[in-house]
């Protein structure tokens, strides 16, 4: 828990609160100032927005503790403001509500365009409003409500709205300096092709494509044995699994596993738990390894079948070609764009590869430590325990 | 969704932030105005055990001029460069760039090295940086060091960040009276995640000359070769020779993406020349 004092319409609230609560979950529940909405909770629809020390600020994505010692007006704490004066009225006329649900941030990003942008055009109005979703009026009365009160405030048209106006920080800079023309110059800097830290990729670049089953991303690696030393390892479960970062198996039957992969991707961590079940074809040299999972803490679910297959090469090695095919349900997927995926995927690739050819390596010892992945999995299980033990004592959050 | 459970620090002063940053062992992360790192928390994609709110470090706050490169504190907001708060960044190339991140409410709290720590691929930082040769002061409980942009993203999300460091401030060399810029995206909606974007930096003084393209599977691409063309000869390249340098840049992007990514680039050049804006 953390202490706070902060200001919410002017009265000043001393609270304890976990530093996981946003603020706008602080003004409702602790400020008992119900107006702010909370609609997606992760800053994508602007219904919560709330000003922090006058400016407008997305309070779901926004902690209570960061606010410490700061001012916070909600929809209830407008009373004597000249600009909300002007923009209720403005609302009510231009028809600029329906279910009312985005009103309180959409008033709020109101009264920042009229104090900031004095000469915004209906353009830019409805740029400055993108952040702002409403899913009854088709923006049209909230930009023609704004648009009035824009046109009632021209030059000293309302003395309090200009006074206001004054007040903020505006640089007395003038216009952006006067840019010259372009001129021709023998460039003796112009960048390199900006390579990642890594060594070059051998994967196959193939672009992702979407399916009726998911997405498909292909891949490949390169080790320096034989297909048929490659194939027996490539088909012996838990050995695969050992070779993958961040894979722990739990159950092991023929070609059945359990188990979980956890997974690093930047800030982002999931465990998922699931099943695998691997259909070979020996003569072929190639498999499919189905597998589902899911991450318990985000919720997020995951469908895969990664087929595989060993290509002889001429010097001797195999080349074992990877193609994957997935689909994503729940909070990970809105962050992972496919291409994004594909980038991980490809280095996830090129690290179990790596890791296959130590493993096959005969001068090594067989469970000699593998070097750490790219992608570092995610000790989950000790943060878990960590916030257990906390919760015993009594210091949860 | 509500955020797992977690710690938070507010430490006064950076000496305090790095040793708690330390003593977190890659499980503390540091949060700057929460514009990134919030989404995940409230998703329960980021689960770290404590985070360290480093948005008012002194020291971190301000924009300087230091041996003819401007350093910018890494809690800067986006908002303030857009507003002009701070002189030596008015008219600039940041100016234009921080006014176009997403939403003003989150760019009243987003901070530039937030932003660069959490390397979407899309982010505007991300690309604006790399296209300004920026260099990144990353500072840890046991010293500093100084990173190119082009080093620093390894790939979606991941950079070459280790566990207790922290980016205090970015480092961009000063262009010339004549330097010429352009920056575009294309968006499906104004204020979302760009789908190509591009930046170009032009400045006859230093015989600087960069062009590089954003919103790619994973960091920016430079393309040296249009780059150095544009330079000698002023001249917009033809459509073959982008969708080349294009396509050698980005092997992995469809017909679709490198349509999008050319249309990007060529208003991006016909800003650096001032040609009339299309609108988008």
């Amino acid at each position: 828990m953390n202490a706070v004092v902060i200001e919410v319409n002017r009265r000043s609230l001393r609270k304890d609160v976990p530093a996981r609560m946003h603020l706008g979950d602080f003004v409702r529940e602790e400020g008992r100032q119900t107006g702010t909405h909370l609609g997606c909770e992760h800053g994508v629809c602007g219904a919560c927005t709330v000003l922090v020390e006058g400016r407008p600020v997305r309070s779901c994505i926004t902690f209570t503790s960061a606010c410490d010692r700061q001012s916070v007006t909600t929809v209830e704490g407008y009373d004597g403001d000249p600009v909300m004066a002007l923009l209720r009225p403005a609302f009510s006329r231009h028809h600029a509500l329906q279910c009312g649900f985005c009103t309180p941030g959409m008033l709020a990003t109101s009264r920042d365009i009229v104090l900031r942008l004095p000469d915004a055009d209906e353009a830019r109005v409805r740029l400055e409003l993108a952040g702002n979703l409403c899913r009854c009026t088709g923006y049209m009365g909230i930009v023609n409500a704004i648009l009035d009160v824009l046109e009632q405030c021209r030059g000293e048209g309302v003395p309090a709205v200009s006074a206001l106006r004054a007040a903020l920080p505006r640089p007395d800079g003038g216009p952006a300096p006067q840019r010259k023309p372009f001129r021709t110059f023998t460039a003796t800097d112009s960048g390199t092709l900006a390579a990642a830290a890594e060594a070059p990729r051998e994967e196959a670049a193939a672009p992702v494509s979407g399916t009726r089953g998911g997405t498909n991303i292909q891949g490949s690696f390169t080790v320096p044995y034989p297909p048929g030393t490659v194939w027996a390892f490539m088909t012996d479960l838990p050995a695969v699994a050992g070779c993958l970062p961040g894979a722990e198996l739990s159950e092991h039957a023929e070609d059945r596993v359990k188990g979980r992969i956890a997974i690093k991707f930047g800030p982002m961590s999931a465990s998922f738990a699931g099943a695998a079940r691997l259909e070979r074809d020996d003569a072929r040299r190639s498999a499919v390894l189905k597998g589902a999972g899911q991450d318990s803490i985000s919720k997020s679910r995951a469908n895969g079948d990664v087929s595989y297959r060993m290509v002889a090469l001429d010097d001797g090695g195999t080349r074992v070609e990877v193609d994957l095919l997935y689909s994503l349900q729940g909070p990970l997927a809105q962050f992972s764009r496919s291409g994004l995926v594909k980038d991980f995927v490809a280095r996830m690739i090129q690290d179990f590869g790596r890791n296959v050819a130590l493993r096959l390596d005969p001068e090594r010892a067989a469970d000699a430590p593998l070097p750490s992945a790219h992608i570092n999995a995610f000790g989950l299980a000790m943060s878990v325990i960590w916030s257990r033990i906390k919760r015993l004592f009594g210091r949860d959050g | 969704m509500k955020a797992a459970l977690f710690d938070y620090t507010r430490p006064a002063d950076l000496q305090q932030g790095l040793q708690l940053l330390a003593e977190g062992a890659g499980d503390t992360k540091p949060m700057g105005g929460s514009q990134s790192l919030g989404p995940m928390l409230n998703l329960r994609l980021a689960r770290p055990r404590a985070v360290v709110d480093v948005s008012r470090l002194p020291g971190m706050r301000e924009v300087t001029v230091e041996a003819g490169a401007l350093r910018i504190g890494g809690s800067v907001t986006h908002a303030e460069i857009e507003d002009g708060v701070f002189p030596e960044l008015r008219g600039t190339l940041l100016q234009t760039v921080a006014a176009g991140i997403a939403y003003r409410a989150v760019r009243n709290r987003g901070t530039v090295a937030g932003s660069l720590a959490h390397a979407d691929p899309a982010a505007d930082w991300v690309l604006a940086m790399t296209a300004l040769a920026a260099r990144l002061e990353i500072v840890s409980a046991s010293g500093k060091r100084l990173l190119p942009m082009e080093r620093f993203m390894l790939g979606a999300y991941t950079t070459a960040l280790e566990a207790g460091e922290l980016i205090a401030a970015v480092h961009i060399p000063r262009l010339g009276a004549d330097a010429r810029w352009g920056y575009t995206k294309f968006c499906r909606k104004p204020g979302e995640f760009a789908e190509a974007s591009c930046c170009a930096v032009f400045d006859a003084d230093s015989g600087f000359a960069r062009i590089v393209i954003g919103a790619l599977d994973g960091a920016p691409r430079a393309l040296p070769g249009l780059a150095a063309a544009f330079a000698a000869s002023g001249a917009l390249p033809s459509r073959d020779e982008v969708q080349a340098a294009i396509a050698a840049a980005a092997p992995g992007k469809d017909a679709v993406d490198r349509k999008l990514i050319a249309a990007t680039l060529r208003r991006c050049l016909e800003e650096v020349l001032g040609h009339e804006k299309e609108s988008a």
